[in-house]
């Protein structure tokens, strides 16, 4: 380290920094003049373990590669290896998936917009929002039996159909969450002149470093770039349903914050059709717990709360995937973080890494 | 003066040597129960009043809606060992608690408590003697910052500095403006000087400024830059832990209940006040000054180290100014 600056090291334990993201950051004053992502400290070798497991005993360890998103992570493994074995899914299983997947995506922001809050010093934002995403844990729970990582999926469908009356009580929950939203958080946040103060023209990411660093998702909507693999190339029942890409043009902190919290109300949109043109029907499961796999090689993408997430399967034909490549999107976002960091101020750096919405467990796999 | 009270009261009992001693004693127990009850019951106070904004209980286990839960964390933290990092300058680093804290009792010690008699030290200029105790501050918080050897201390110990400096200017500027209006720079004649129009009717802009400035010197949150949990973990306090640590917090609701008695005693004409007694107004405004302070905490986010100095110098200072102005303008016609 030359010039008067000091080196900051940031993390791996430290309150703001989501998990165990180590930034190393050179300041001079109260600038950051250049800033170092350290990975990989919660590496637990997932892809490895994927080679170790039958494909159904991989759910476990696919709900901790996205903690607060855990479902989708769920789905995708699931269609991957239905794909990989050319398993056509019930109907009914498709409507349950989308719409557990919607729920997991609104709790997913949820927490993003909570934490986001704390990092501005408002411990008071970071709580309601996890009020609110309590009501969807309540009902995942009974839908499910798991919160945090509910393993509900398996190959071939889903462990347990929806419980009676469950649609009621989404839609008193999504009615609730949508007027705290539309009310109490845009008197806390979107609509706070302090927020908007820190907030607004802070850690712009432009459109060439999102397309050099495959930023996906939200982070990259926020920038302008009208892209979801929901709309893009609509899996499950997602070519039914009637949403609309959210974008921002703003590609700031501001605008990141806002495409999750009007994608929170697109979510909800979208549960609510799928409830009202839901079919009737068991979800039978059409695979059995441990079965073969034709050998070959298959890629599935789905858009998931934090990005496109993907995961690229080679089997050989056995009990056991011969390989697993997970691309997790949060990964991608932190490739860009230093190049957005450059050149901002120390406290401005908290919050911009905030807005990237990394999940350590899925960035180091 | 209370000390006076109690000499006067027990002259009838007692010879005067003995009562000398007895008053003595007496206040200073009383000094102790002021000292020790006010910042465990503010500190309930605050986390009963934030856990119903958060939609939470707060405590309700230890004794009656939780009342003696603050008690019991002040004997847990008694209990705790001192952590000592290898690498603080250990003079300053253990000076500065006991620093700090005694200005902040120093500082509730020299406001009346709802009566002109019910102050532990009076002197003619108590209202100077206060602004020293408040600029007193940045100077320790940099010697702790210091002493601590640590990179995040300096960082909020600098803005910290930075952010004291600029908003006491602006606090001056406003105990001028007063001194002005009323004649005096002694607390008890402000409060009677207002006891027709409250000061607040006479210098709005300056009750403004004197309502934010003062947040930003005790760096009560939103303005707790220096030691913003989020970023900096503690700031300049990231070294202290038990007692030390303890002694910190208490010396920070000791300042918010001064300053809420300040802003009732300078602007909102302290006791005075229709049918009830005054102490009782006096109070039920700074119960009410003091709510406002708190809820300020829970609502609102920080801003960050620059744009706080820039509304500082930019729009405080200079409102405080031209209300000084306008008073001294008005004083002449």
């Amino acid at each position: 380290m030359e010039g008067r600056g000091i080196e900051l090291n940031i993390g791996p334990v430290h309150p703001a920094t989501h998990g165990v993201l180590k930034l190393v950051a050179d300041i001079e004053g109260d600038t950051v003049k250049n800033a170092k992502v350290e990975i990989g400290f919660l590496h637990r070798g997932k892809e490895k373990i994927a080679e170790l497991r039958y494909f159904n005993s991989y759910f476990p360890i696919v709900d901790k590669l996205d903690y607060v998103g855990a479902l989708n992570w769920e789905i995708l493994w699931a269609s991957t290896v239905e794909k990989a074995m050319n398993l056509e899914i019930n109907d009914r299983v498709k409507y349950i998936r989308a719409v557990m997947a919607e729920i997991q995506r609104i709790m997913s922001h949820l927490v993003y917009i909570g934490s986001f809050g704390q990092d501005l010093g408002n411990l008071t934002f970071f709580i309601w929002a996890l009020r609110e995403r309590e009501l969807l844990m309540d009902i995942v729970e009974e839908i499910s039996g798991g919160r945090l990582a509910p393993m509900y999926n398996r190959v071939g469908g889903v462990f347990y159909d929806f419980t009676d009356g469950i649609a009621d009580k989404i839609n008193t929950a999504l009615s609730k969450i949508e007027e705290k939203v539309k009310k109490e958080y845009r008197a806390m946040t979107y609509e706070n002149s302090l927020f908007i103060m820190r907030s607004k023209g802070i850690g712009i990411m432009g459109q060439k470093v999102i397309k050099e660093n495959g930023v996906t998702g939200p982070n990259m909507r926020a920038s302008g770039i009208k892209r979801d693999l929901r709309k893009d190339e609509p899996y499950l029942v997602y070519d039914k349903v009637d949403f609309e890409i959210i974008t921002e043009n703003d590609s700031d902190v501001y605008a990141r914050f806002m495409v999750r919290v009007r994608e929170i109300l697109e979510s909800i949109k979208i549960i609510r059709q799928l409830l009202k043109d839901m079919p009737k029907g068991d979800a039978k499961i059409s695979a059995p717990w441990i079965m073969k796999v034709p050998a070959g090689y298959t890629l599935v993408r789905h858009e998931m709360s934090k990005g496109e997430g993907a995961m690229f399967l080679v089997t050989d034909g056995g009990l056991k995937p011969y390989r697993l490549k997970i691309r997790s999107p949060s990964f991608y976002s932190l490739q860009a973080l230093p190049l957005v960091l450059e050149g901002c101020k120390v406290a401005d750096a908290f919050v911009i890494t905030a807005s990237m919405d990394p999940v350590m467990g899925e960035v180091d796999r | 003066m209370i000390f006076n009270e109690i000499y006067s009261m027990l002259a009838y009992y007692l010879p005067p040597k003995a009562n000398l001693i007895a008053s003595a004693l007496a206040t200073f127990v009383l000094i102790l129960i002021v000292l020790i009850a006010t910042p465990i019951i503010l500190g309930w106070v605050d986390r009963k009043f934030s856990a119903r904004i958060q939609s939470r209980y707060g405590p309700i286990y230890v004794g009656k809606f939780g009342l003696l839960q603050n008690f019991a964390d002040v004997i847990k933290l008694m209990g705790k060992n001192f952590v000592t990092n290898q690498y603080v300058d250990r003079f300053s680093y253990n000076l500065i608690p006991i620093l700090s804290s005694a200005l902040s009792f120093l500082l509730i010690a020299l406001l009346p408590f709802g009566a002109p008699s019910l102050t532990f030290i009076s002197l003619p200029y108590n209202l100077l003697f206060i602004y020293i105790l408040l600029a007193f501050s940045p100077l320790l918080i940099i010697i702790a910052s210091w002493g601590e050897n640590n990179k995040f201390a300096v960082l909020g110990g600098f803005r910290s500095a930075a952010q004291i400096t600029t908003y006491e200017l602006a606090l001056i500027v406003t105990f001028i403006s007063i001194g002005m209006v009323n004649g005096s720079y002694d607390i008890i004649n402000v409060i009677a000087s207002q006891s027709l129009i409250w000061n607040i009717i006479y210098l709005p802009l300056t009750a403004v400024v004197f309502f934010i400035g003062s947040i930003a010197v005790i760096e009560r949150a939103p303005f707790d830059l220096p030691e913003s949990s989020q970023e900096l973990q503690a700031g300049w306090r990231i070294e202290y832990s038990g007692l030390k640590y303890g002694l910190f917090m208490i010396g920070d609701y000791v300042k918010l209940l001064a300053v809420s008695i300040l802003f009732v005693s300078l602007f909102l004409g302290g006791w005075s006040g229709a049918f009830l007694p005054g102490i009782i107004w006096f109070w039920i405004k700074t119960v009410v000054a003091l709510m406002f302070l708190m809820s300020l905490r829970w609502s609102l986010g920080r801003p960050r180290i620059d744009q706080l100095l820039s509304i500082g110098w930019k729009w405080l200072l200079p409102l405080s100014v031209i209300n000084l102005i306008i008073v001294e303008v008005m004083m002449l016609i």
